[in-house]
């Protein structure tokens, strides 16, 4: 009993301490009562020591008065008495010296006793012999004479002083004895009161209790009376029995039904009426409820008075006192026995299943199935009826039935209980195909029963097959799609998924495989796979298809993010899956949210600006855009945002925005601010143009963003490549013309040869041998014939400048004046001019035109003088970096500043021939040769004041 | 004793020219007149109508020449043992720095162009005679192969 109420606690403390109480009386009682036995024992003792000194006494007496007699008499009988006395004496010594071992005062008086005893007996045996042997006088006179008397006396005092003692002792055990008596009465007396007091308080509490419990089990009774009146009328069998699983009490019906008295059901005789094949279990199983205090159910057949088992459902329950104590059981049995009526019930519940059901018994045989066993097998119901089961499923389902070595049936049954077990069934035509089967046992009257539920797989397989084959195929493709992928069958689970779902869940695949969906989209997409009142599944989710829905999608770690989903469905074996697309649409979330904020600032700056605008993070995706945008690249902004700019501009863009090993993003992008990039944009149909980006950077909540400015130079570069075309068909016409200028002079050089020569010839040889219009005539071809090989030569040099130009290399500018002035010397020397110059520098130019320069500027200012001494000055001055400024002044005639553009012109002169001769090629030629070294040549001059021609040379980059 | 001189001109204008320079020059020369390269090449190795040609103590080359050009003429007479002894100088209009080079490269003597005017043309005549034909030493034996 673990629990105590607190009556009973005392109750027992109350016992208790009474039968202390008397165990203590009992004690000290027993105790007085050996203590008294001790003292009995001691004061017989004295008694005994008292009697046997007295005793020895009289015997030494008795030795005497022998002794006496024999004398007096002579008498031998006196002898033998005296000699009997002697024995005596030592015989009671003997019984005294033992009674007082323990007293060593009485030891030694008897050791005086012994020794006064000894020598008395040496006296009278003097005396006697002394009456032998000399006469009864001398023996008188020994007597006399003799210290006999003395002796005796001594002796007896002796015995008188072992008697006081002994006495005294007497005296003091009685004492002793009477005191322990009286303090044991005491003791008897109070330990009697204490028991009864503490028995009669004992009692009084044990009488409270008892007449509530009488009062409790008095009710008890009532309410047990009414409640088996009620029992009674029950249709189930009932019966009670007490904590301890002692059955005594029944129900009429039981009694009925099976045609027992309490007498043979009372205790565990309802045994009796079990079945043996089942009684060992229910036994076990009813004991351990009986133990444990849970409820029990059951269920066994039980044996009718008619001697037929039927087979009843049985359930007990505990009945408890307020402190959970168990007082009885209640249990019941009720009829599941099929009957007629349960039987149809059970019947048509059969039918009803989608399945095929056959019901098969524990030796393999089929008795009972429905309607779809007969056509999933094509059977015929009474043909499948009693046949074994092995006909229909020859392998893996009757062996399950079936008990071994180390299990009974109804365990080898248990462990396939409610598990899908795929097997092979064979149709009545030989044909196979696979099957799932679902055990569950039945209880029947005939034993256990066992319920196969089984169904056709084969179109589940088949799909499987399907399913595989479509998953090598659709992986793939699934994989490759950039936004996460879900396939989830209509129960809302999870069927298929790809890597950036796992990515973007934070989930591993086999985690979610077979998951709710709700569990990574809480609401909003399973119920979209639903059907409601009005609507089919499939109805419901063709409103959703191709749609993007946004809803909130759950990372494994419970954090939520926007999303949007896109449906669209997937026929397969397992019926209609749905396949999402679900994208990540937090950063275009919080760009709507950033773009909500930034709208009154930025919008219209940004709608504003003649240019595309698209403002991206750091990441790369597009968080803001204009209308411009939209049009450029052909998206809505929806579309837009949130993506990826390289969507839109594939190459060059991103990798800007991007941090290497060298650079922090903030350095990149320094270093791309401001300056314009050509890149190429990408529009939505997939046509590139190119386009040039302006950013700048744009401090936000999210970090820098980066504003990029984007123009649409499709007509730029197509002005470029325009201007580029004309350019270059220019330089080929130039180059075209100059060849042609080339080729035409040098072949009309030629004939202008022979022209010349021959005229010349003509003139040298004739000349005054024909007329003087001849001689004229004459003269006016040679002079023709040499202006216009003049101008041939000339207009070669200039297309010359052009075409034959040789490489650009470091040349001293003063060797090449130098050189000029020697090809001038004859021109220099005939007009006496007067040609100095300063130092001048090496610079970067072909020599061979550099010396042509020089010595068509000198061989001008020389040429067009009207002083006597021409005078022409060479300077060069540093202007800029790695520039050279040549000047070549003269003293000469100047010219009209009317004329300093024309002057460069082909074919352009100031002068009549007359005055000068010249073919107006020369400066053109200076132009020309100036121009090719990247410089141009101008003149400063007034008429009459001389003129000073400059031009640019770049600065040789070696030094020394 | 006429110096044999070979000239290998096409146009007419420019043979008569140079005959009268020449003449001017040095009337004691012979010039022998090829007007393509094929000719030429019959002259020097005394083919058809010039089995009995003599051999030239020089050759005056113009480059653009029909049937075979100044430059094939040139390598014939280069590789042909028996000519290359002959001083041949090219005598033509081209300036052309590749004719230039590719005439040296094929052993020409010397590149000469004709200049413009007639002065200078006869002065260029007169020292081609005064050096080629006056003050080089040219070996003796004279081939008759």
């Amino acid at each position: 009993m673990k629990t105590k109420s607190p009556i009973r606690g005392q109750l027992q403390l109350a016992f208790g301490s009474a039968v202390l109480a008397l165990l203590l009386v009992g004690a000290v009682s027993y105790r007085s009562l050996v203590e008294s036995r001790e003292s009995d024992r001691w004061v017989r003792h004295s008694h005994e020591v008292l009697e046997s000194l007295q005793d020895l006494l009289a015997a030494m007496h008795t030795v005497e008065s022998n002794a006496r007699g024999y004398l007096l008499t002579g008498d031998e009988s006196f002898l033998d008495a005296y000699r009997a006395g002697i024995a005596r004496t030592e015989k009671d010594q003997t019984v005294v010296r033992n009674l007082t071992a323990d007293n060593t005062a009485q030891q030694r008086r008897l050791d005086a006793l012994a020794t006064l005893a000894v020598q008395k007996f040496r006296l009278v045996e003097k005396v006697l012999g002394l009456q032998r042997t000399n006469g009864l006088e001398a023996a008188t006179g020994a007597i006399q004479q003799g210290s006999g008397k003395q002796l005796m006396d001594d002796f007896q005092k002796v015995i008188g002083e072992m008697q006081d003692e002994e006495l005294r002792l007497l005296a003091l055990r009685e004492a002793d004895a009477k005191r322990r008596l009286a303090q044991t009465k005491i003791v008897l007396i109070v330990g009697t009161l204490l028991g009864l007091l503490i028995t009669s308080v004992a009692g009084w509490s044990v009488q409270r209790d008892n007449s509530a419990r009488a009062q409790a089990e008095e009710a008890m009774r009532e309410g047990e009376e009414r409640f088996r009146t009620l029992a009674n009328n029950i249709p189930q069998l009932a019966w009670m029995a007490d904590e301890k699983g002692y059955t005594f009490w029944y129900n009429d019906r039981w009694f009925d039904y099976t045609g027992t008295t309490l007498e043979e059901m009372a205790g565990w005789g309802w045994q009796k009426v079990h079945d043996p094949n089942h009684v060992k279990r229910v036994v076990e199983k009813i004991s351990r409820c009986f133990q444990t205090g849970e409820v029990w159910d059951d269920t066994f057949p039980l044996r009718g008075r008619d001697g037929k088992y039927r087979l009843f459902l049985s359930r007990a329950v505990p009945i408890r006192d307020p402190n959970g104590r168990i007082l009885r059981w209640f249990g019941t049995n009720t009829d599941i026995s099929e009957s007629k009526d349960s039987g149809a019930k059970y019947r048509g519940l059969l039918e009803a299943a989608p399945d095929a059901m056959v019901v098969v018994d524990q030796s393999g045989e089929i008795v009972l199935l429905n309607v779809q066993a007969e056509k999933q097998f094509g059977y015929s119901r009474d043909e499948l009826l009693g046949q074994k089961v092995k006909n229909i499923i020859p392998e893996g389902f009757a062996e399950r039935l079936i008990a071994d070595g180390t299990r009974s049936a109804a365990e080898a049954l248990a462990q396939q209980i409610g598990t899908g077990i795929e097997l092979i069934a064979r149709r009545k035509d030989g044909t196979e195909f696979p099957i799932e089967i679902m055990l569950s046992p039945l209880e029947s009257a005939e034993g256990t029963l066992v319920t196969a539920a089984i169904r056709d797989i084969s179109v589940r397989r088949a799909a499987e097959k399907h399913l595989a084959q479509m998953e090598g195929r659709y992986r793939g493709l699934l994989e490759a799609a950039p936004d996460a992928m879900v396939v989830v069958n209509p129960a809302g689970e999870i069927v298929l998924l790809n890597v950036q779902a796992e990515k973007q869940f934070g989930y591993q695949r086999d985690e979610l495989v077979g998951q709710k969906v709700k569990n990574i989209i809480p609401e909003g997409f399973a119920e979209r796979l639903i059907a409601d009142g009005t609507r089919s599944a499939a109805e419901a989710l063709a409103q959703q298809i191709g749609t993007g829905i946004e809803l909130i999608g759950r990372r494994k770690n419970r954090s939520a993010f926007p999303i949007e989903i896109m449906l669209s469905p997937l026929e397969s074996a397992e019926g209609t899956l749905v396949t999402a697309a679900i994208r990540d649409i937090s950063v275009r979330k919080i760009a709507e949210k950033h773009l909500a904020q930034m709208e009154g600032r930025y919008r219209g700056l940004l709608e504003a600006a003649p240019d595309a605008m698209v403002v991206v993070n750091q990441s790369g995706a597009i968080v803001l855009l204009n209308v411009q945008a939209e049009k450029q690249f052909g998206y809505s902004r929806d579309e837009l945002v949130g993506q990826k700019v390289k969507n839109i501009i594939p190459e060059g863009f991103a990798e800007r925005l991007v941090s290497d090993a060298l650079r922090s993003v903030e350095d990149a992008l320094a270093q791309q601010i401001g300056t314009g990039i050509e890149l190429n944009g990408k529009r939505k149909n997939g046509t590139e143009f190119p386009i040039e980006i302006m950013l700048s950077p744009l401090e936000s909540a999210e970090g820098i963003l980066v504003t990029a400015a984007v123009r649409d130079i499709t007509a730029r570069k197509q002005a470029e490549a325009n201007l580029l075309n004309k350019v270059e068909e220019l330089n080929r016409s130039n180059e075209e013309l100059g060849q042609f200028a080339y080729i035409a002079s040098h072949d009309l050089q030629e004939p202008l040869r022979m022209v010349a020569s021959y005229t010349q010839l003509l003139s040298r040889r004739y000349k005054g041998k024909l007329d003087s219009d001849a001689d004229e005539f004459i003269a006016f071809a040679v002079d023709g014939a040499s202006r216009m090989q003049r101008l041939i030569q000339d207009l070669l040099a200039y297309s010359r400048v052009g075409t034959k130009g040789r490489d650009m290399v470091e040349v001293s500018s003063e060797e090449a004046l130098q050189q000029a002035l020697i090809n001038l010397r004859g021109a220099i020397e005939e007009k006496g001019a007067l040609v100095t110059h300063d130092s001048l520098p090496s610079v970067i130019a072909d020599d061979m035109q550099l010396i042509q320069l020089f010595q068509n500027l000198v061989g001008n200012a020389i040429k067009y003088q009207s002083s006597d001494v021409p005078r022409v000055h060479i300077t060069a001055v540093r202007s800029g970096a790695n520039k050279w400024t040549f000047s070549v002044k003269d003293n000469g005639l100047g010219i009209d500043p009317q004329y300093f553009e024309k002057i460069f012109g082909m074919f352009q002169r100031l002068h009549k021939r007359e005055e000068f001769a010249g073919t107006g090629i020369g400066l053109a030629i200076c132009k020309k040769i100036v121009e090719r070294h990247g410089g141009n040549i101008s003149v400063e001059s007034e008429p009459g004041r001389g003129s000073t021609f400059r031009f640019a040379l770049a600065e040789s980059q070696v030094k020394g | 004793m006429p110096i044999e001189v070979l000239l290998v001109e096409d146009s007419p204008g420019d043979v008569r020219l140079t005959q009268e320079a020449f003449r001017d020059a040095n009337p004691s020369i012979h010039m022998h007149v090829a007007s393509d390269g094929v000719e030429a090449m019959a002259f020097l190795r005394r083919e058809g109508n010039h089995a009995h040609a003599p051999r030239p103590e020089l050759i005056l080359l113009d480059l653009n020449l029909p049937k075979m050009d100044g430059r094939e003429v040139l390598a014939h007479i280069k590789e042909d043992a028996n000519l290359k002894t002959i001083p041949t100088v090219i005598l033509t209009t081209s300036e052309a720095e590749a004719d230039i080079v590719k005439s040296y490269q094929l052993q020409a003597n010397c590149y000469l162009s004709k200049p413009v005017q007639l002065d200078a043309f006869e002065a260029l005549v007169k020292s081609i005679n005064d050096f080629w034909l006056t003050k080089v030493k040219l070996p003796q034996q004279r081939q008759n192969g």
